[in-house]
């Protein structure tokens, strides 16, 4: 079913006079849902208006739809192939410096005035036992429309050339004997997201993302043993060129060939060990160690309740020795491919890149519109966001990469440095502390390093550290051809809790003296 | 707002009437969500959603395809089945499929209050503010959550099963720091019934915690005898009889499989006192009237007195094992077959160990051991001779479930009640569990 010019300008309105229509608004493949029978524009002006005349001093609304497609499989079979939709709007409001919110699936003028008023009288309940009214730093007013980095659309590709490319990976990976299990999915989304503040903004954008990724499973049956590996391939902003690009049958191949090996693979011994530490790897260590702790709302308690605060505090900005001198992280909005990759954040925000740490030294936040006031900063850096348009924005991560070294340094030449030493692929078990110090992290393959040479398969391999003394031990970074931009699909923060796809670039890096644990050994109580 | 059972049946009605061949299944629900947070003694965001969506799957000639909408207008439903009939069709054959059921009989569970669906904002603001002035009063500083959900839906399917259930929770969990931040507390509880839920005891008992946790220890990590808090227990036990499936058991892929395609059922796993059951009828813990694929949800055991009684097997798994499918579970319930012991006992039985208030950040490490890491969180005590000696500092851990709560390992269990895993996911009813030993790998400075 086409989308029509007609069905556009219902949905993005004509009020928006000065945008220019995108081209994809034509050729984006839009069921006859309801969702496209709505003038957005009309809508945010009753939210906006009824919210004024009930008291609130600033007011947003959100009018989002969110397709999703996922396909399952397992060995030769297709488990499910699910496609949906989902269509509401949320309205937030301030009044007397407190929050009020309210969302609806029934996307209509009557719905959006009755919406509205649930806000304000929330808001108002609320503001009685209010102390610190909540301010908000300015954002510029801006019309305009945003689309993320994709070539071919995954929801224009038939459903059955997703299904054919599962099932030659399967085979690929139960070719490999000794295989027993393999699963493997692709997960779709695509984010139809419309914003109007009362500040004057008016904001389309459009956004695709994809999760292809598997896991194999071999088994020993006659000890009962049984190692697992997953993809190293991780999510990212991207079309269906993802799938295209990369050769996945020989991964899902390389995949199962390792699962087999993992189960004759010597179980590390504990001690201290160098680690080589691979992108497919690292970026979750980054993601927990460095782009929790520089969330500001982290630092002001607001999440004390569930994800935690952080051991970085305001009076340690520009002070606290965060890592080695070569350690640069940088948090992105902007970067091709990134999953928090956005024009602009949920209140109207433009995307920004900036430094988190520099030379090793702690220096700035992840803000928003209300955190920034908080610590004397006169703009926001643009990180709320919601994952649905039922939930209310909060501080959500921007993508927080590491720099690569500016000479051209290979993997091979950080192996090359160390005696003895364990390289880590993968994401594997993950778990820090509340306050993002203490950390455990184990991995999908991981390889033994003896005299800069790797010399065999290692398993039931788990490092423990503490943020700033592992940050402290990174004394080598590979260049730009070794970095990659691996992400993760599903973040989970806040109350009601909500999922963030985010992405963290790196290199590969080289981290000295590290304690490593046996999993296995580790659980007898 | 809430859809009630005629409505349901309507919208069901109607999909189903749109399947114009094969087999079908279709969902319809609708939701209200109230909700509060708070933190730094002030409120954060507070809001309101309703929701409702409906999806189908479809079989033609065993070809499975699926499609879910929040649209509910004539159109949309037209448009979500059509959609799932085009991936049927393009689909290869589902071998697991089996034909929805016909017409089932369920028994009714009582999760729903009224008052829980319909909370006046006003009066939770209220019960929150003064919960904010208990925290102004005692020095500390608070954050915390509160939230309301109502929910009614409906399932049938093309061969004539219907069924309709609504449901409730609304739960406090609140979290208080001292003003110098060393130290922490936390207390979290929830109910079907809003009337049942008393908000200020959950804020004294955070309050408490983080008063008694002041100028904690340091001590080295190790194995330590532990008395585990019911919240701690849920941390990493909520949610256990939904680990139990046959099929993974079976394929050799799970902590209750046994070399040589073989599995541990009939083998004694865990202490003979504990018990593990789902029960849909539970007074404090209704669970679903309908489990896995429609099935009337039955009382069954996972484990009883220890023994591994039976594993879970999916309608497609039982088909290939002869056996009949397993109804349920629907709720985790772990019990003890003696008198439960209370913490007085156990505190005072002990003569070197830990009390842990609550766990974070729980991973799995080995899935053949269901070993986890993880941390403490809000509360440790240091006991010795039978007395509360001191708070300490908190702990990383290396513990397999399955080897804490073998033969040997538990020392003293106490009364089962009612209690959520603070890291999301529904409530259990779990006891505290006083065990010989649990093992510490590192230290976490925390807080």
């Amino acid at each position: 079913m086409n989308f029509s010019r007609r069905d556009f300008i219902k949905t993005a309105g004509i009020t928006l006079g000065a945008l220019t229509l995108p081209s994809w608004v034509y050729s984006a493949e839009a069921e006859t849902f309801s969702a496209i029978e709505v003038d957005k524009n009309k809508l945010a002006d009753i939210a906006l208006s009824t919210a004024k005349k009930l008291g609130a001093s600033y007011a947003d609304i959100r009018i989002n739809r969110y397709r999703l497609e996922s396909i399952q499989t397992r060995e030769r079979q297709v488990q499910n192939v699910q496609r949906g939709q989902n269509f509401g709007f949320g309205v937030r409001v301030l009044v007397k410096g407190t929050w009020g919110f309210a969302a609806s699936p029934n996307v209509n003028e009557e719905e959006v005035r009755r919406a509205t008023a649930e806000a304000i009288e929330i808001a108002k309940a609320n503001s009685v036992f209010q102390k610190k009214p909540t301010q908000l730093v300015p954002a510029p007013s801006v019309t305009t429309s945003w689309k993320s980095s994709f070539v071919k659309d995954p929801f224009d590709v038939p459903v059955n050339d997703k299904i054919q490319f599962l099932l030659k990976l399967n085979e690929a990976a139960l070719a490999v004997k000794g295989v027993s299990f393999i699963n493997s999915s692709m997960a779709w989304v695509n984010e139809q997201k419309f914003l109007a503040t009362s500040d004057g903004s008016r904001i389309e954008q459009y956004l695709i993302r994809g999760n292809p990724t598997f896991n194999v499973t071999a088994i020993d049956r006659a000890s009962g043993d049984f190692q697992t590996r997953s993809s190293l391939i991780e999510a990212r902003s991207a079309g269906f060129e993802f799938i295209e690009q990369i050769d996945w049958t020989a991964e899902a191949k390389q995949a199962a060939e390792e699962a087999v090996m993992k189960l004759k693979a010597k179980p590390v011994e504990p001690g201290k060990y160098d680690l080589i530490l691979q992108p497919s790897h690292l970026f979750l260590t980054i993601h927990e160690s460095v782009g929790h702790p520089t969330e500001l709302d982290r630092a002001l308690l607001w999440e004390a309740n569930y994800a935690g605060t952080s051991f970085l505090t305001p009076d340690k900005t520009g002070k606290l020795q965060f890592g080695s001198k070569i350690v640069n992280f940088v948090a992105d909005r902007t970067q091709p491919a990134g999953l928090a990759t956005v024009g602009y954040d949920d209140e109207g925000v433009k995307a920004q890149r900036w430094h988190l740490v520099k030379d090793g030294t702690f220096v700035d936040w992840q803000t928003t519109r209300d955190l920034a006031p908080l610590i004397g900063e006169k703009a926001s850096y643009g990180c709320l966001h919601a994952d649905s348009w039922g939930s209310v924005p909060f501080p959500r991560m921007p993508n927080v990469s590491l720099e690569p070294a500016k000479e051209n340094v290979s993997a091979d030449d950080l192996i090359g440095g160390v005696e003895k030493g364990i390289m880590i692929f993968g994401r594997g078990s993950y778990s820090i502390d509340q306050q993002r110090y203490n950390f455990q992290f184990g991995g999908q393959t991981f390889w033994e390093i003896k005299n800069g040479k790797i010399v065999g398969m290692l398993k039931d391999v788990a490092y423990q550290s503490r943020t700033t003394d592992f940050w402290g031990a990174c004394d080598g970074l590979g260049g730009q051809a070794t970095y990659q931009l691996p992400g993760t699909f599903n973040d989970g923060k806040g109350e009601p809790s909500q999922s963030n796809a985010v992405s963290h670039g790196c290199p590969v890096g080289r981290f000295r003296n590290i304690n490593v644990l046996n999993t296995a050994a580790q659980t007898q109580s | 707002m809430l859809l009630t059972e005629q409505e349901a049946k309507t919208i069901t009605d109607k999909i189903l009437s749109l399947v114009k061949t094969g087999d079908a299944t279709v969902n319809v629900s609708s939701d209200k969500l109230s909700h509060l947070r708070f933190a730094h003694n002030g409120f954060l965001t507070s809001g309101q959603r309703i929701g409702r969506s409906a999806n189908i799957t479809i079989w033609i000639d065993g070809k499975r395809g699926s499609s879910s909408t929040n649209d509910l207008d004539d159109a949309s439903l037209k448009t979500m089945v059509e959609q799932a009939e085009q991936i049927a069709r393009l689909a290869p054959a589902d071998r697991e499929y089996l034909p929805t059921l016909g017409a089932q009989k369920y028994q009714p569970v009582n999760g729903y209050v009224e008052a829980t669906a319909n909370l006046s904002p006003t009066a939770r603001a209220k019960a929150i503010g003064n919960i904010l002035a208990e925290f102004e009063k005692s020095g500390v500083i608070g954050a915390g959550f509160h939230q309301a959900r109502a929910q009614a839906g409906a399932s049938a399917t093309k061969n004539g099963n219907f069924n309709f259930e609504r449901s409730s929770v609304v739960s406090l969990s609140t979290t208080t720091r001292t003003q110098d931040g060393s130290s922490s507390g936390f207390f979290f509880r929830s109910h079907f019934d809003i009337n049942r839920l008393d908000t200020m005891r959950i804020a004294r008992a955070a309050i408490r915690k983080t008063l008694d946790g002041r100028n904690a220890r340091t001590i080295a990590p190790g194995v330590y005898t532990v008395i585990l808090e019911p919240q701690a227990v849920a941390d990493l036990l909520g949610g256990l009889t939904f680990g139990f499936d046959a099929r993974n058991a079976e394929e050799g892929r799970s902590p209750y499989s046994a070399p040589n395609n073989k599995t541990r059922l009939g083998e004694k796993i865990f202490d003979e006192r504990i018990s593990v059951l789902s029960d849909p009828w539970n007074a404090e813990l209704p669970g679903s009237q309908s489990a896995q694929g429609g099935l009337p949800a039955q009382k069954i055991y996972l484990v009883k007195n220890g023994k591994l009684e039976n594993l879970i097997y999916s309608r497609f798994w039982a088909k290939q094992r002869t056996v009949e499918p397993t109804p349920g579970p629907v709720n985790t319930i772990l019990e003890t077959s003696e008198k439960p012991s209370t913490m007085e006992e156990m505190i005072s039985s002990t003569k070197r160990g830990l009390i842990i208030s609550r766990f974070w950040y729980i991973r799995s490490t080995d899935p053949r051991t269901a070993s986890l890491t993880g941390l403490t969180r809000d509360g440790v005590w240091f006991v010795e001779n039978g007395k509360i000696q001191y708070p300490v500092k908190n702990f990383r851990f290396n513990q397999s479930i399955i080897q804490m709560l073998a033969p040997g390992n538990v020392e003293m269990i106490g009364a089962s009640e009612r209690v959520g895993s603070s890291e999301g996911g529904g409530a259990s009813l779990l006891p505290a569990l006083k065990l010989k030993g649990f093992n510490f790998t590192s230290q976490s400075e925390a807080v």
